[in-house]
């Protein structure tokens, strides 16, 4: 009954070529910000697009890891390991965040309204200083974290006394953390999108911004899960034990938060759209003019439309090689949603847009910190054992509905 | 704590959703038995009595607003939608727990929802009713509000399929026919029960018809789970659909209060809140008075205070963006709209919103409140109001400041604007009685799929099956 | 044997206690070449329908046509009436309001595809049939309620009256009875 379940041998080699690709990126990132020839200003850029990517797949291992112990189904408790690695790079994420403190200047407008053109932006956004200023701003992301780390951690920390002591009790502490704990994740995470991506148009406002940015991490934080654990079910000691019922969970997840993405993105275009107002209207505006409107129908077609059709057959769901297609087509267009959202509100023309090689820099940059991200998550994921054995539901887990051993 | 170690402390938290000492024989007998009883009970005769007045009050103000006009009420310029629209939100609302419950929980495995999700889809289909009442009758003329609908006609004039309204007509007219389909499909196996069941003659032909000739035939059940869910699986984007679209009629114009992007899953979390608080509202004293302890158990209760609590939350999350983005916005007007909620001449109701919705439901944190149902009844009771009031400060408070202090004005409600409100919930409570009288409300096959009895035993079968091709087989080879 | 005989008996029918018991001699049926088999239960059982060589079933199709059929026409009836039969100009808003075409596009396609799964499964099980001949099988009433049936139908081509009879009562059958046509 106790067998161990320790990480196989060669997660080790999967985790150095991520830091190696990583490497890769980062190099690349470092000659495209040199050729470029405005490296600081690009280096701000590229890196919030970057880090907003990869927090934002740390963040949903955490809401996932909080909703599973809500929840109590099976497929919570094979994934739990994943998800508590993905939530512990909130403390390296903490220290990258430095950069973007450091770059408050380069990146957001409001932290100099004199330098901002138009009069009347300019009186708007001198209104929201209160709240969009350098001092408090930073003094949140502080705030943010640590709470965010403290979630992480102490979930963590139960998790593996439950593996030490055996003690089921343990499973009750972690839900009655995870109750309020996801009610102060979901507060957390709707003002870090507000603050970090949202006031990059401080003139904007969308009341829906939160809860996007919540189902967007959701999305690419279920596609990585399901990428890792095709990864696993096809090695030891993991194959057998995700089995194709597991992925067809899994796979109905991510077809849910597609589709709930999809629900508020169009919701808050509808809204918007529909009221034609002259401070919420341009920001929509701005993104379906020139290069950007090609992004706009991508992620029409492939951030919604395609994983979703995909996704209604029950072979796919079942198919781990194929369901990882779809969870990689996914992750890529995360990407391209958060570049879409992101960018356009950079001072760029678009001739400068519309280049490749600009995009590239931005690719590398998400690479180069893919590397660091992916390394710290495959270092946690194979320092403990890949099931929390010792939970009650273990067996039912193992053996339910199928052929078992 | 150091000496609880293996498995003590830890209770199993799934509790049987089904008390102990059932067949399937005494299990179609408990829930069919109250529909074929033959007397009537006075308890009930005397409910259906009170609600069947509060019904009669109901059509004696619409057949007064048909005669007279929407003049009845108090709506008037700038305040054009009121009581009406409120109450059409506010029931929609209510009836959406029971797609939920039996749709959304379906497709979770959630196997506690067997023994009241009839229940609530025919609370679905009664506050749909209800709900629908309200627009119909606020376009003042209803005798041609066929002009809602798109149909070739003399004027040569099509509908504005870019308002909102038409998304409302084509929205709730989709959710109660597909709610109806739903509802009835889910009958069929246990109307062909009561069909087999029966003592009289004219009970069996009605059963019988209604049934259409089910009988249990094992293709029949494959091609029926099928259907039935997928029929969940269109229920729950459909029913997030209706209230996001019922939420648009306010969202896509530009009145402040009303035009904020965050008001779909708002509107959606609001309406599930509603209909979980009357599930238990109705279902509380119904599980007492029917003895149905057995059926509808202490899981159940716990479970939907949890939901109440998770959609409250994401209500509660719903009026902090609309605060924080009102003044985040900048604009005068949201700002205004924002003090004029909490602090203009109807503060009173947005606190008492804040009371009902929010405040008081945070008991349900507590283990030992949700296990209580006294307490538990009487939150629901505070969501019923909250959620009431809410749509009240929504709209009214959004409507009676207009741009122009000019034009600035208090709504009053009249007498027929109580009479018709409280009037639904009269016709409501009606169809409620009629329902639980006359159609077995509890789903009779899919709780006898729920009791151990009714799990295929694996192990005997291959022992059985490894004596085959000796023993049985070759005599029939021929 | 009795070759004049079938033309009025509708099959044989064996009743069982249990699902254990009905699926397991399900199985043993169809293991012993029988085709037209028929199982009646009082809810549903996935092992029996498996068990007598029903595996998939068509409804998801019927429901991707209403669906795709119901979506898109919703969308020509809102194209077609606001952009070309009456076009109109509504505060500023282009003819093909897409955006605003969405939510009637979706309820549509929501509508039809109800449809689809429900009358989908009706027709494909041949209700509304208020007669049929199992129903005179002596105590079928209780398939409803507590027994399961098991019937092999005539028409199956190792159909052979007696020794039909006498298989299933080999598998354990509480009764087994003729049903007529």
């Amino acid at each position: 009954m106790n067998k161990s379940y320790q990480a196989p041998a060669d997660l080790g080699r999967i985790q150095y070529s991520a830091v190696g690709l990583g490497l890769l990126g980062l190099i690349g990132w470092i000659v495209g910000l040199l050729v470029s020839g405005h490296a600081r200003e690009m280096f701000f850029h590229t890196y919030l697009v970057a880090y907003v990517f990869w927090v934002s797949v740390a963040l949903g291992c955490l809401g996932w890891l909080m909703i599973q112990y809500l929840g109590g189904a099976s497929w919570g408790l094979l994934i739990r390991r994943i998800l508590e690695s993905g939530a512990s790079t909130l403390l390296p994420m903490a220290v990258l965040f430095v950069p973007v403190i450091v770059g408050i200047g380069d990146i957001y407008h409001w932290a100099n309204p004199a330098g901002i053109e138009s009069e009347e932006i300019r009186a708007l956004v001198e209104k929201k200083t209160a709240w969009l200023n350098p001092s408090f701003f930073t003094a949140r992301a502080v705030f943010y974290f640590v709470v965010l780390v403290l979630l992480a951690t102490v979930l963590r920390r139960l998790s593996h006394r439950l593996d030490r002591e055996g003690d089921p009790s343990v499973i009750q502490t972690a839900q009655n953390w995870s109750g309020p704990g996801f009610l102060l994740y979901g507060l957390v995470c709707t003002f870090a999108s507000i603050d970090w991506v949202m006031s990059l148009e401080p003139e904007w406002f969308s009341s829906m911004f939160g809860l996007l940015s919540i189902a967007g991490s959701g999305v690419s934080s279920m596609a990585l899960i399901i990428s890792v654990s095709v990864v696993l079910a096809g090695r030891e000691p993991m194959s057998g034990v995700i089995r194709p019922k597991h992925f067809h969970d899994l796979g109905k997840l991510l077809m849910a938060l597609v589709c709930v993405w999809a629900y508020f993105s169009f919701s808050q275009l509808l809204i918007i759209w529909s009221g034609n107002l002259p401070e919420e209207i341009p920001w929509y505006i701005e993104r379906f003019k020139g290069p950007w409107r090609y992004l706009g129908v991508a992620l029409i077609l492939l951030h919604f439309l395609l994983p979703f059709f995909l996704l209604l057959s029950r072979d796919l769901k079942k198919n781990a090689r194929r369901l990882v297609l779809v969870a990689w087509l996914v992750i890529a267009m995360r990407f391209v949603d958060l570049f879409w959202v992101i960018v356009p509100s950079f001072d760029l023309d678009h001739h400068q847009v519309a280049k490749f090689s600009t995009w590239a820099i931005y690719i590398a940059a998400t690479i180069g910190i893919g590397g660091v991200w992916l390394g710290w998550f495959f270092w946690q994921l194979r320092s403990h054992s890949l099931l929390p054995s010792n939970d009650p539901q273990i067996e039912e887990v193992l053996h339910a509905g199928g052929h078992g051993h | 704590m150091a000496e609880a170690t293996k498995n003590k402390g830890y209770v199993d938290p799934r509790p049987p959703v089904i008390g102990p000492g059932y067949d399937f024989n005494s299990l179609t007998n408990k829930i069919a038995d109250i529909v074929f009883m033959r007397h009537f009970q006075k308890g009930w005769l005397f409910g259906l009595a009170v609600a069947f007045l509060g019904a009669l009050m109901l059509f004696n103000t619409i057949g007064y607003l048909v005669l007279k006009g929407v003049g009845i009420w108090g709506n008037s310029v700038p305040v054009g939608w009121a009581f009406d629209i409120i109450n059409f939100v506010w029931w929609i609302g209510i009836g959406h727990a029971g797609t939920l419950i039996s749709a959304v929980l379906l497709l979770l495995r959630q196997s506690w929802r067997n023994s009241i999700n009839r229940f609530a889809e025919a609370m679905t289909l009664f506050a749909v009713a209800c709900a629908g009442l309200f627009p119909a009758l606020h376009t003042g003329r209803p005798w041609v509000d066929y002009w809602l609908f798109p149909y070739p006609n003399t004027m040569g004039m099509w509908p504005n399929f870019r308002s909102p309204l038409m998304w409302d007509v084509f929205a709730v007219s989709t959710y109660a026919t597909v709610s109806a389909l739903f509802w009835y499909i889910g009958l069929i196996p246990d109307l062909a029960t009561m069909r087999d069941s029966a003592k009289e003659k004219w009970q069996r032909m009605i059963f019988g018809m209604l049934a259409m000739g089910w009988r249990g035939d094992a293709r029949h059940w494959h091609r029926y789970e099928s259907a039935y869910l997928l029929l969940a699986g269109l229920s729950t984007p459909l029913v997030l659909s209706v209230h996001s679209i019922v939420s648009f009629d306010f969202a896509v114009g530009i009145i402040p209060g009303w035009h904020t992007t965050v008001f779909p899953p708002y509107f959606v979390a609001g309406a599930i809140y509603a209909g979980f608080a009357m599930v238990l509202t109705i279902g509380i004293p119904v599980r007492k008075f029917y003895h149905l302890e057995d059926l509808i158990t202490m899981r159940h209760i716990r479970n939907m205070s949890k939901v109440m609590l998770a959609t409250g939350l994401i209500v509660g999350y719903g009026y902090l963006m609309e605060l924080f983005i009102s003044w985040y916005s900048g604009n005068t007007y949201e700002m205004f709209m924002m003090k004029n909620r909490m602090f203009g001449p109807y503060g009173y109701m947005y606190w008492l919103l804040i009371l009902c919705n929010i405040i008081v439901p945070q008991v349900l944190w507590i283990k030992k409140y949700r296990e209580n149902l006294k307490i538990v009844f009487l939150v629901s009771m505070f969501i019923n109001v909250g959620m009431w009031l809410e749509r009240f400060v929504i709209i009214v408070m959004s409507l009676n400041r207009d741009f122009l202090p000019s034009s600035w004005r208090m709504y009053k409600p009249t007498v027929f604007d109580f009479s018709m409100f409280f009037g639904t919930i009269g016709f409501f409570l009606t169809l409620m009685f009629l329902f639980i009288r006359f159609v077995p409300m509890i789903p009779i096959f899919e709780m006898k799929a729920l009791l151990p009895q009714s799990k295929v035993e694996e192990k005997r079968e291959e022992a059985v099956e490894g004596s085959l091709p000796g023993g049985v087989a070759p005599q029939f080879g021929d | 044997m009795n070759k004049q005989e079938e033309p009025t008996i509708y099959g044989v029918m064996a009743r069982f206690d249990t699902p254990t018991e009905i699926v397991h001699a399900a199985k043993q049926v169809h293991a012993a070449g029988y085709r037209q088999v028929n199982a009646y239960s009082p809810f549903p059982i996935e092992e029996l329908s498996e068990a007598i060589g029903f595996h998939k079933d068509r409804i998801s199709l019927t429901v991707l046509a209403g669906g795709l059929s119901g979506a898109i026409g919703g969308f020509l009836l809102q194209y077609w009436t606001s952009a070309i039969d009456y076009p109109i100009n509504v505060g500023g808003r282009p003819l093909l309001s897409l955006p605003s075409f969405v939510p009637i596009i979706f309820e549509s396609g929501i509508l039809l595809a109800a449809f689809g799964a429900v009358i989908g499964m009706i027709v494909m099980n041949g209700l509304p049939r208020p007669y049929h001949p199992v129903f005179n099988a002596p105590g079928f009433g209780r398939a409803s309620r507590d027994r399961f049936f098991l019937c092999i139908k005539s028409t199956d081509p190792k159909f052979d009256g007696p020794a039909t009879h006498e298989f299933l009562i080999g598998l354990g059958a509480k009764g087994v009875t003729d049903v007529e046509e």
